[in-house]
């Protein structure tokens, strides 16, 4: 039992990082935190259910390809937002930059309720990945097990795309020092629009992904954004690695808490967080705020 | 808290500069209308008072200290829960848990304060909004103690068995109190220390004031404020309910404040005004309400991000430009 809600949490774990890595790079990028990137999440959850009849229900690839294309429709949602308004309040107070974001909150969640209504939906899940993988004695679920690998390919990819690339040097570039990026000639404005984008992206695959896991409903979007503000703060922000372990454990933690103290699941996630706080007041690994 | 302490407190309030010109038609304003009007008119006049109290007290840590709170209706839940459970589950009779409400509220403040204030910038508000969740969790999730979901009905007698009309005048008077002593803190050497810290951190503790300690002092302030509003609307509708504390009443408290004008006092109070009658009216006519705030917020933030307050000055110093 305890092993089966240890890889439900890596999965929950392996989606949350997904978010906060978007968070996170966003935030290193543009000092702005995204408010919405639960309601990207929430978007891609909902799209992927859309999507997945339409493709080819039931099928393995239908089912990725479905999350991919809802990612990359929450991805350009997200870079219509970031050149028509994000663009425009660029170094301005901190609190109406977290106030727009907010905004964009409230109207995606009324668009929302409008076209899916208030009632959870449930996504089709592939056939192939309906059945558990038995170790022993021991019936694994397969959808989570199959969730955490494609999230580890995508960490994979992100860690290559970041570090072994020229975009990913632009990428580090900027959040080291965006002024001089700009001297140097590189046109700042494709960077945060670029890095946007792809924290949009990530945030629509990871609801997608767990989309068929559990309810997808018009209130996910609140959910979702505390438990990744949690881990970001864990974890440090504008630090990837740090986002992995915390998202990790965070989601660890809450599938395992639940079996405990199923009503204070949450309350054992802030006492991890606040005995990182006091031990690390910026955060674990993270540098102080810049 | 002695006789002196209170002494000195007054002075200091006394000292702040109130124009009374404009506070005093604005209260027989109110005082008419509440009179006059219908009694879902008191009712509503009385929610926009609370709320204009609790975006007050989170303009507090918005505008002059800095700190923008992403948790603050914990301590309008706290306010309303440690008033409704006194009553309930520790028998104290309602007049005196009264007084419970906003303690109770200022005691979270002092908890969670204590953590947040270690952060700054947008660590803080991560982390009060993670402070608030918590809070909500446990009230929506401890059945036994708190009710959950459904929340605490059908305890007391709302209001008090006062009228709608004669609640609204209590609330008023309570509410002009407290906004006058937050104006009072505001403009004491206490307020000054609030702002200076708010402003430059590092000047102000190089000039050797204690930020984490002037900020935990502020946060505590708007918690007990905020509990105030808490008890108030407790009171009013003689129940208390998760959502009370919740992402939403954090949300509002946050939105009235950008709407009614950031860094200036009143902009609290516009923006409970506002807010509300809108929620109010707008929700009449459109469903999708939230959709019309979004855009709103949208609206303020790119054209008028002073708010209110800003337009009605910018108005005020074109009219008189023109005189």
């Amino acid at each position: 039992m305890v092993l089966i809600q240890l890889v439900n949490g890596l999965m929950e774990g392996m989606t949350l990082f997904l978010i906060a890595s978007g968070l996170t790079l966003i935030f290193g990028v543009t000092r702005i935190i995204n408010f919405a990137h639960g309601s990207f999440y929430m978007l891609g959850a909902f799209l992927t259910y859309e999507l997945v009849p339409l493709i080819a229900p039931g099928t393995l690839w239908g089912f990725f390809v479905a999350v991919a294309a809802s990612a990359a429709a929450v991805s350009a949602l997200g870079v219509l937002f970031e050149t028509t308004v994000l663009r425009r309040i660029y170094g301005k107070d901190g609190i109406l930059q977290l106030i727009v974001t907010v905004a964009l909150v409230l109207i995606i969640r009324d668009l929302v309720r409008m076209t899916w209504g208030a009632n959870s939906v449930s996504v089709q899940m592939p056939d192939a990945l309906m059945g558990a993988l038995v170790v022993g004695d021991t019936y694994f679920p397969l959808f989570p097990i199959a969730i955490f690998a494609a999230g580890l390919i995508v960490v994979l990819a992100m860690i290559w795309v970041i570090y072994f690339t020229r975009a990913g040097i632009l990428l580090r570039a900027g959040t080291d020092d965006r002024g001089m990026v700009a001297l140097l000639g590189v046109n700042e404005k494709l960077i945060f629009t670029a890095v946007f984008a792809a924290g949009a992206f990530l945030a629509g695959l990871a609801g997608g992904l767990s989309a068929p896991y559990g309810e997808v409903n018009y209130l996910l979007d609140t959910t979702i954004i505390v438990s990744a503000f949690i881990v970001c703060v864990i974890g440090g922000l504008g630090n990837l690695y740090g986002a992995l372990a915390g998202a990790l454990v965070v989601g660890v933690t809450k599938a395992i808490g639940v079996m405990y103290f199923p009503r204070l699941s949450m309350v054992l996630i802030f006492l991890i967080m606040a005995a990182v706080l006091i031990a690390r007041s910026m955060g674990r690994q993270g540098g102080p705020a810049r | 808290m002695t006789a002196q302490d209170l002494k000195t407190l007054w002075a200091r309030v006394a000292r702040a500069t109130v124009s009374w010109q404009f506070v005093v038609p604005a209260l027989a304003a109110v005082l008419a209308i509440n009179w006059m009007a219908s009694t879902s008119t008191s009712t509503m006049m009385t929610e926009i008072m609370i709320m204009a109290l609790f975006a007050s007290s989170l303009n507090l840590l918005m505008s002059f200290g800095h700190m923008v709170s992403f948790g603050h209706a914990a301590y309008f839940g706290l306010g309303a829960y440690g008033f409704t459970l006194a009553v309930v589950r520790g028998g104290v009779p309602p007049e005196l848990a009264l007084a419970i409400g906003p303690l109770a509220a200022a005691l979270g403040g002092l908890v969670f304060g204590a953590l947040c204030v270690r952060l700054t910038q947008i660590y803080f508000a991560m982390l009060t909004l993670a402070c608030a969740q918590i809070t909500y969790t446990v009230l929506f999730q401890w059945y036994d103690f708190t009710g959950g979901d459904t929340g605490i009905t059908g305890f007391m007698i709302p209001r008090f068995g006062l009228s709608e009309k004669g609640y609204a005048t209590a609330v008023l008077a309570v509410v002009t109190l407290c906004l006058l002593a937050l104006w009072g803190i505001v403009k004491s050497p206490l307020g000054l220390s609030i702002r200076a810290v708010g402003q430059d951190r590092y000047r102000a503790e190089a000039l050797g004031l204690g930020a984490r300690r002037v900020q935990l002092v502020a946060f505590v302030i708007a918690a007990f404020f905020a509990g105030v509003a808490g008890t108030l609307y407790s009171v009013l509708h003689g129940a208390a309910f998760p959502d009370y504390a919740g992402l939403g009443i954090t949300l509002d408290g946050l939105i009235m404040v950008v709407i009614g004008g950031l860094n200036s006092f009143a902009g609290g109070i516009w923006g409970g005004i506002i807010y509300e009658l809108l929620a109010t009216f707008v929700s009449k006519v459109i469903h999708e309400w939230e959709l019309v705030l979004g855009l709103i917020l949208l609206a303020i933030c790119l054209v008028a991000p002073a708010g209110f307050a800003g337009v009605s000055a910018r108005l005020r110093a074109m009219l008189g430009g023109i005189r």
